[in-house]
């Protein structure tokens, strides 16, 4: 894996990686994938599920329902006056 | 001399082998008492994960099994270390310690449950709720001589599990005996509308079929330490002296079982861990005059540690327009292809037999020469299951120079009771050593 395509990655991953980091992931990701390629030896098919086992809807009944108090979420961000506060979008 | 009390057990254990994040400063008599892996969120405790991106949160709610341990008369009595969201094989990519194993404080506890493994060997009759995504269940009980159940894929609610890979999560227990587990898991297991991939499951059997026929796949007797093969080998006569029989079978499909296990599991792990960003859970940025992808991007490079952003990097790029097709789909067809690999073994035979790890407690300086990719290849032999999901024990079958062996079996999907019937029986042809405890 080349260090264009890594930063590509991290820059999606949101994550800043130093030059040292750059390098050793770069190496790490090639070996490790280098041993998924057996992977293309696996018989192609159509048929899979995104869960190993069968999974059903579960619905209720559209009716408000507080079972945590919203303060106490809104205790773990940062508020000012009752809103949410976070970087700026621009 | 008198027993040690259970208080003083779970003081040792956390301050001796650092099995504990957190604990309790003293215990309700009259209740039975668990553990629960620090990524349960728990009232009154951090959560934190093993991550330094969590520090400081606390949920103001506790997961279901926790919820349902407590309704049943358990006590709460501490959060036990792991690896970073999982992310491990050996509880070193910890950021609030690295648990040392009971036989040896030198070696590896395993992981990424390990702090769990510990204390369900430290503290006889403890109850501690591990969470396996891969195999960090199976490996800690290998790796501190206790019993390890990991549940199928969806027999108990995952609400309030800090999640790794959706599609492999599993809560299951840790303890010294199987009559312990099979005592609480009736009270963990069954459906919960707060997690839907809980709600089309089968009842549970009350009481288990014990399996009488075991597979032994050849591929999984390849690259063991040889004094794991040995010790794996003794167990084998006694089984069938308990009326067993063990057969070997070729599963040339669990070849592919790892790097899809890798490519899913870090797939879903890498769009799970979005959310930490600095606003919502735990470590919270104030630098707010950013623009929000350098505040997003600094408080991630910051709070998380070597192998989660090595697993975020991989499961990002295996997603990626291009790749997907290869990595990630074909990883999907391949766990459909291992389910029917499996189901075609359960025709002829009631559970598959393996051991658990294949090499004996690894001391930590030997860890730390490892590559990541040896690192990953250590599972090669409890990731197969997690993958298809289906349950599986692993239990103590031998020792070597005082270190546990553990053996795992597996069984088809929802037939958890079968193995503990397995487990029980075991238990009484075999006996388990535990290390002598002086708090």
């Amino acid at each position: 894996m080349d260090r264009e395509t890594i930063a590509k990655v991290a820059k999606v991953a949101r994550l800043a990686l130093t030059d040292e980091e750059m390098e050793r992931y770069a190496q790490d990701l090639d070996a490790i994938l280098n041993s998924f390629a057996v992977l293309d030896e696996a018989p192609a098919s159509d048929t899979y599920a995104l869960n190993p086992v069968p999974v059903v809807d579960v619905l209720r009944e559209d009716e408000p329902a507080q079972e945590i108090d919203p303060q106490l979420l809104r205790g773990q961000m940062g508020t000012y006056e009752d809103y949410v506060r976070g970087p700026r979008l621009s | 001399m008198s027993a040690p009390s259970t208080y003083a057990l779970i003081q040792y254990a956390q301050r001796r082998h650092l099995a504990f994040t957190e604990t309790v400063d003293g215990l309700d008599e009259g209740r039975f008492h668990f553990s629960a892996k620090d990524n349960l969120c728990a009232l009154g405790f951090q959560a934190r994960a093993g991550s330094a991106v969590l520090e400081g949160y606390r949920p103001p709610f506790d997961a279901t099994p926790i919820h349902r341990l407590k309704a049943a008369g358990g006590q709460l009595v501490g959060k036990t270390t792991m690896d970073e969201f999982g992310f491990g094989s050996f509880s070193t990519n910890s950021a609030h310690g690295v648990p040392l194993n009971p036989f040896d404080p030198d070696r590896s506890c395993g992981g990424s449950s390990g702090g769990a493994g510990a204390a369900a060997c430290l503290i006889p009759g403890h109850i501690a709720l591990g969470v396996s995504t891969g195999g960090s269940i199976s490996g800690p009980a290998s790796f501190c001589g206790v019993v390890g159940l990991t549940p199928t894929y969806g027999r108990v609610s995952r609400y309030g599990l800090i999640d790794y890979g959706n599609s492999l999560d599993k809560v299951g227990l840790l303890s010294r005996s199987a009559a312990s587990i099979a005592q609480h898991f009736g009270t963990i297991a069954g459906p919960d509308p707060k997690d839907p991939t809980s709600c089309a499951q089968p009842p549970l059997a009350g009481k288990g079929r014990m399996p009488s026929s075991l597979a032994l796949p050849r591929e999984a007797m390849e690259n063991l330490d040889p004094a794991v093969r040995k010790a794996f080998q003794g167990a084998l006569p006694v089984l069938r002296g308990m009326g067993v029989a063990v057969e070997e079978v070729s599963m040339p499909s669990l070849r592919f079982a790892l790097p899809a296990y890798y490519v899913l599991a870090t797939s879903e792990a890498s769009t799970n861990l979005a959310r930490y960003c600095g606003m919502r859970f735990g470590r919270r940025e104030e630098e707010l005059n950013q623009h929000f992808n350098d505040f997003f991007t600094g408080v991630r490079s910051e709070g998380f540690g070597d192998e989660a952003k090595r697993r975020i990097l991989l499961g990002t790029f295996c997603r990626m327009v291009g790749f997907r097709s290869r990595y990630y789909l074909k990883s999907l067809a391949v766990r459909q292809m291992l389910i029917g690999e499996y189901r075609r073994v359960f025709q002829e035979h009631d559970a598959v037999l393996t051991p658990t790890m294949p090499f004996l407690p690894p001391r930590f300086e030997d860890i730390r020469r490892m590559t990541p990719l040896e690192m990953y290849l250590a599972d090669f032999l409890t990731i197969p299951p997690n993958l298809v999901g289906m349950p599986h024990v692993s239990v103590p079958c031998g020792y070597v120079d005082g270190l546990p062996v553990g053996m795992q079996v597996v069984a088809d999907h929802w037939k958890e009771m079968d193995l503990l019937e397995l487990a029980k029986g075991w238990e009484g042809a075999f006996l388990y050593t535990f290390p002598e405890v002086r708090p």
